[in-house]
């Protein structure tokens, strides 16, 4: 073997981030368990919409716009949410042993590592979400009853939802660079995300809870809705996710692999 | 080994991992290795010779001591020093789907290497290790010789200046380990380099330096000829040539000297081991002289045995031999 010995040049620094979340980005997007989220989330909503519009023009059956797509997001959360657990749980654990040592071994620092593989994963869950979530919305106002559907009302619904799914991304992601089993991530985020989700509920109607939000979603698409208080929901979701980023990123830049 | 600290390659001080608390798996390890240094990292399975790689890379974190490259502290995010290593683990796995472009593209690209760059050293080193003709192929189906050739052309990519390669030669046929290793002494020029390995004759042959590690404790660490120096060589082969009758006289002959306590004739080899007190220079004097007394000819003589190898085994049996007084040592 005759190698050859070219000369030493300076480095893009922000060349390994995109090396991991393109990398990342391709590997997730091909895997079974994505295309098994996209084709339920498509079937079901495109089914639930199918059948809304069937009982409308065959029964008569009114069902306005805002609350089957409400009904639909609702869905999405609760229907979901384990999927996307599963697709995200095991961002960074299940690269663990040698395949980890190939990339942590180059010229990359774990900080990096963290925020390509978060980022990637943020966009594929939350793109997939926003195109979905948007052809229902399209779908439902051609569709069904959409006299009340408000178009801000339904952007508002979307974002309040999407601010959701930021942290179910971001708590999954940091367990996943906390552990080194990707099964004891998927355990641990699952009950601490249902286990929250339930406790919020027990709390005093004032405090915001996942579940409160989602039954608002009718009336927000309708154009009900506080703007401010809705978007400091959404800050205090995106300003917990971005600590919870932080703890994991630390966390595992101080861990072995 | 060198006395100014920033001269060193690799620098380790009390170099300890212990993991969660249940397993040593490295205690007290100091190292100094100069730059091209070859250093071949021996010791039985379970030795600790993959965490000490892996605490050089910075992919643990030492429970106590450092690690210093190039007079750096080693962290899990000191990136930039990690941009002048090239590793290859032990049996090296590539991510699905990939071909040799693509992989080598993507690691090129965790060095930060720019487009430029990347694309011409890529395409040169996949024709150097002889994968041109499969450079599109799935790696996934992949033989071990490619593999390991991808995982040669893997840690080259970044024209690293220290090499760390656990296990080069595990799994490869006889052509293409023969190969690996003429690759090492080339690059053993002008690099440093950290080879893992449990086979003894290639560390032999490649390496100028050795650390030994038992248990965790490294209990050697110097020139590979110091190592070999340790071993007392007291058994030796002789191929001789002459007439039956004088060579069975001179064996007669040397069966009464004192200083041999083994000495066998196979066809036409003499095998002679020496007594553990007796002088080899002077007792192989004796033998010469008594063969040429008889009129037998020397066609060669060589030392038995692996002599790595033998010392590498005397040396973890003397320091297992030594009980706690280990301990003892390890306070001073």
């Amino acid at each position: 073997m005759d190698v050859a010995v070219p000369t030493r040049l300076k480095r893009n620094r922000l060349l390994p981030y995109w090396a991991v979340l393109q990398a990342d980005l391709k590997a997730t997007f091909n895997s079974w368990l994505y295309r098994f989220w996209i084709l339920l989330a498509v079937g079901v909503l495109g089914g639930y919409l199918l059948y809304r519009f069937g009982a409308m023009r065959v029964a008569g059956m009114l069902q306005s716009a805002p609350e089957a797509l409400g009904e639909m997001l609702h869905w999405v959360v609760y229907g979901t949410i384990t999927l996307i657990i599963a697709l995200t749980a095991g961002t960074i654990s299940s690269e663990g042993g040698t395949m980890a040592d190939s990339v942590l071994s180059r010229g990359i620092s774990r900080y990096q590592y963290f925020i390509g593989k978060w980022h990637a994963r943020l966009a594929l869950v939350l793109g997939t979400y926003f195109a979905t979530s948007i052809a229902a919305m399209l779908g439902g106002y051609f569709m069904l009853h959409s006299d009340s559907l408000t178009l801000h009302g339904g952007f508002v619904a979307i974002l309040i939802v999407a601010s959701m799914l930021l942290f179910v991304v971001t708590f999954a992601v940091s367990v996943s660079a906390m552990s080194s089993n990707t099964l004891v991530s998927i355990a641990v985020v699952w009950v601490t995300l249902y286990g929250g989700g339930f406790l919020l509920t027990q709390l005093p109607g004032s405090i915001p809870s996942p579940e409160r939000a989602l039954q608002s979603l009718p009336d927000v698409m309708k154009g009900f809705y506080d703007w401010n208080s809705l978007a400091q929901t959404m800050l205090i979701s995106v300003g917990v996710s971005t600590a919870t980023a932080f703890i994991g990123m630390i966390t595992f830049s101080r861990r072995d692999v | 080994m060198a006395e100014i600290s920033s001269d060193l390659v690799v620098e380790t001080n009390q170099l300890t991992k212990i993991y969660q608390n249940r397993q040593i798996a490295l205690n007290d390890v100091n190292l100094k290795l100069e730059p091209g240094c070859v250093l071949g990292l021996l010791g039985h399975n379970g030795a600790g010779k993959t965490t000490l790689l892996r605490l050089i890379l910075g992919l643990h974190r030492p429970t106590a001591g450092w690690v210093k490259l190039f007079g750096e502290t080693m962290t899990p995010n000191s990136a930039d020093l990690r941009c002048r290593i090239g590793y290859i683990p032990t049996n090296p796995q590539f991510p699905k789907g990939m071909t040799p472009i693509t992989y080598l593209d993507y690691i090129a690209r965790l060095f930060g290497l720019p487009a430029e760059v990347r694309k011409p050293r890529l395409a040169s080193l996949i024709r150097a290790v002889d994968l041109l003709g499969a450079s599109g192929d799935c790696v996934d189906n992949f033989s071990n010789g490619m593999i390991a050739r991808l995982a040669v052309a893997t840690s080259l990519i970044n024209e690293p200046d220290l090499l760390i390669w656990d296990e080069p030669t595990l799994g490869l046929d006889p052509e293409a380990r023969r190969s690996m290793l003429e690759l090492i002494k080339t690059l053993a020029r002008d690099k440093t380099l950290i080879i893992a390995s449990h086979n003894l004759g290639d560390i032999d042959e490649v390496c100028n330096h050795a650390a030994v590690l038992s248990h965790g404790h490294l209990i050697y660490f110097g020139s590979l000829q110091d190592l070999k120096g340790r071993m007392k060589r007291n058994h030796y082969e002789v191929d001789l040539e002459g007439d039956q009758k004088a060579i069975t006289k001179a064996m007669t002959a040397l069966k009464s000297m004192a200083e041999f306590k083994l000495v066998n004739l196979r066809q036409r080899r003499l095998e002679l081991r020496l007594t553990d007190d007796a002088n080899n220079t002077s007792a192989l004097a004796n033998v010469f002289m008594t063969l040429a007394d008889s009129k037998v000819a020397v066609i060669s003589i060589r030392s038995v045995g692996m002599q790595t190898e033998q010392a590498f085994l005397d040396l973890v049996e003397e320091e297992e031999s030594r009980g706690f007084a280990r301990a003892y040592k390890a306070a001073a």
